[in-house]
């Protein structure tokens, strides 16, 4: 039965996105909620907010895994509140930019129903070397602010055609992998529901991209990750697997010295004759992840692409040895 | 492109290093220490959470000067080398258009 449940899980997923995506692509098109790809020469006009197709599949794989395993209808509620109220917040800034400063308040929202159903380990995470701690009174703080972070992180790690698409899909295997390796087992099985969503944006979004996820789809999906994070306790493997995201976030925020928009600030990258992306000597230009990786010299939109999904994969190896190390401590 | 995956490496497995060596210490030191000269338990472990908050701030802040340095003096560098190579092509033009 558990094997069942898997298996749906990761299918249903992957099949409602797989046929939503293109209904939501041509809905997008039509209304004409669409991107312009500035990192194209002919810049493209591209459909925006694919990332509804993403919650509609998690949001398919959840229900069907609650049919499946009632006992755990808590848990999954609370994993996909989070992820729909993330979902809500992007699509409001999809559609009505919001500010720099409202957005990453509102996103603290996106932990309260992990919060309210208990759908967390109470004593707090579990370190390697340390094992498990005793934060009772600061973990739920922790998780409200872990949650809001992880949302804006994946939102603004989004440069490059299936950058976010690409890198979250790797830290949900990374997921799948250290819930296997901890038996966490709830975590498994949403990871697993997200994993399905994930991939099929992946396809949808890898260069040259066919829509934009939108904020709709970074938020909620970071939201998504952070709470499987919270509800499997796997904190501190999501801690390294999210190294790239954290690193592109941190980075740019502590070069601008506070919270910012994309269209706030100068360039970080700047597009050649050629086409290939090169990083900008613009002193007051945040310095992103992007822009580390283009300091070595210009890359094609695809290449920089896939360096960011081969440091996620290096960070992904990384967590899955800090799951080990954490199961060699517990 | 390996230059510039084997930077991040090196950055990502120092900070990780420095991370597990961080939750060391707060665990194996820092939890453990007594005070004789302090007897509030309240005082104590504030404290002891000041110091872990320090510990973890430090560790941000090496994070941040480490990829700082390392991203403006990698744009230089290949600034420079891509100037050395405009004016190397330059002088290869002039010599042709004189041959």
């Amino acid at each position: 039965m558990l094997m069942i449940v898997e298996l749906a899980a990761l299918s249903v997923g992957f099949v409602v996105s797989l046929l939503s995506m293109p209904l939501v692509m041509k809905f997008m098109k039509r209304k004409g909620i669409v991107g312009v790809d500035i990192h194209k020469k002919d810049h493209p006009s591209i459909p925006e907010m694919g990332g509804t197709a993403v919650i509609i599949g998690v949001a398919a794989s959840v229900l069907t895994v609650i049919v499946l395993t009632p006992g755990k209808t808590h848990l999954l509620i609370s994993f996909l509140a989070s992820t729909l109220i993330a979902g809500a917040i992007g699509a409001v800034d999809d559609l009505k930019p919001l500010n720099a400063k409202v957005k990453p308040f509102l996103t603290l929202f996106s932990g309260i129903p992990i919060l309210l159903l208990g759908a967390y380990n109470s004593r707090g995470p579990v370190f390697p070397i340390v094992g498990q701690t005793r934060l009772t009174i600061v973990y739920p703080v922790m998780i409200i602010i872990a949650l809001a972070v992880t949302s804006n992180a994946v939102n603004m790690m989004d440069p490059f055609n299936g950058t976010m698409s690409g890198t979250c899909t790797v830290i949900a295997a990374v997921m799948i992998v250290s819930s296997l390796l901890l038996s966490q087992h709830d975590g498994l099985i949403l990871s697993l529901c997200i994993f399905g969503p994930l991939l099929v944006l992946y396809l949808f979004n890898k260069y040259p991209a066919k829509v934009f996820s939108g904020d709709v789809g970074s938020l909620s999906i970071g939201a998504a990750l952070g709470a499987i994070a919270i509800i499997g306790q796997l904190e501190v493997v999501a801690v390294v697997a999210f190294a790239p995201q954290i690193m592109n976030a941190f980075y740019g925020l502590s070069t601008i010295g506070r919270l910012y928009e994309r269209r706030e600030v100068p360039r970080p990258i700047v597009i050649l004759d050629d086409g290939r992306l090169m990083a900008t000597s613009d002193p007051d230009a945040p310095i992103t992840l992007a822009r580390v990786i283009l300091a070595r010299g210009p890359l094609h939109e695809r290449e920089a692409a896939q360096v960011f999904i081969i440091l996620s994969i290096i960070s992904g190896i990384l967590a899955v040895f800090t799951a080990y190390l954490i199961k060699v401590t517990v | 492109m390996i230059r510039r995956i084997l930077d991040f490496v090196l950055v990502l497995l120092f900070m990780w290093a420095c991370m597990i060596l961080g939750l060391w210490l707060i665990s194996g030191v820092i939890v453990p220490l007594k005070l004789p000269w302090i007897n509030d338990r309240v005082v104590t472990a504030t404290i002891k959470v000041a110091a872990s908050v320090g510990l973890a701030l430090f560790w941000l802040w090496l994070w941040r000067e480490i990829v700082k340095r390392m991203f403006w003096h990698t744009l230089r560098s290949q600034e420079s080398r891509m100037k050395k190579r405009s004016k190397k092509e330059k002088a290869l033009l002039r010599k042709s258009d004189k041959d």
